[in-house]
């Protein structure tokens, strides 16, 4: 199957896929801190919270980085198996605790590293081993 | 905080079903179409036109606004490295959502990828 080809565009596209995950996430986080006071205790504040989340221009910038990545991720698979793509996409669980880190001052114990090297190692794994799934489908 | 901290788990296993949702759907529109080789810039504006028109991409959309919103709401509670790292819950549903929906066999290395994850999961939750 030609699908399965991984050639250094679509790993370099990939690697810009993890980036713009980033940089999502991190807008994401911005949004959401102006409103970090906020409680939903009925309905009505859901819709207040969300206003006052979306009046954020942080929330625009990283939804028009989600429909950027969205485009690129829908390419990718249809060129190469996702088992292919999540294992090099999976980076940016590495890259979302150092841009915790360098731009939020959060702080991550050696516990948690730990934590995030297994959730890491087990997301290859499981991607991996979809790879045997491909003859029954098509 | 203890027990906001539980709801607020229970929030990010939300995002991660959304999600799930969302990526089967997603995957399937996208299964329905294809690209032809060399990939150019008019050629993925096409792909992307046609993508928008299976009416699957739609369900996919409304589960990742969804998804999105309980997402928000999580980041202005807790630190993001927590919550992405919680989020990767969604490999484990979408390995079992793909195991029952598209009759895959679960090999041993996805089982050793799962429990990996979970043990992931349980260290980031203590820390």
């Amino acid at each position: 199957m030609f699908k399965k080809r991984l050639t250094l565009k679509v790993v370099l596209f990939l690697v810009f896929t993890d980036i713009l995950e980033t940089f999502t996430q991190f807008c994401f986080k911005k949004g959401a801190l102006s409103q970090s006071g906020f409680d939903i205790k009925i309905f009505s504040d859901i819709f207040n919270f969300l206003s006052g989340v979306f009046s954020s221009w942080f929330l625009w910038l990283g939804l028009l980085s989600v429909v950027l990545t969205f485009i690129i991720w829908s390419t990718i698979l249809s060129k190469i198996d996702l088992s292919v793509a999540i294992p090099i996409a999976s980076f940016s669980y590495i890259l979302i605790p150092l841009i915790s880190i360098i731009f939020l001052h959060e702080k991550i114990s050696v516990l948690r590293w730990s934590g995030i090297l297994f959730i890491l190692i087990g997301v290859i794994f499981v991607s991996l081993s979809s790879e045997e799934r491909q003859d029954s489908l098509e | 905080m203890k027990e906001g901290l539980t709801f607020i788990f229970f929030l990010i296993v939300l995002t991660s079903i959304c999600d799930t949702i969302n990526q089967l759907f997603l995957k399937s529109a996208i299964n329905s179409l294809s690209l032809a080789s060399p990939i150019t810039i008019i050629k993925i504006i096409k792909f992307i036109i046609a993508l928008i028109r299976v009416p699957r991409v739609w369900i996919s959309f409304l589960f990742s606004v969804l998804s999105l919103c309980i997402w928000l709401f999580v980041l202005s509670k807790v630190d993001l490295n927590f919550a992405f790292s919680i989020d990767s819950m969604h490999y484990i549903f979408i390995a079992f959502a793909s195991k029952q929906i598209l009759k895959e066999k679960v090999s041993f290395k996805r089982w050793l990828g799962t429990i990996s994850i979970i043990i992931g999961i349980i260290l980031v939750s203590l820390s």
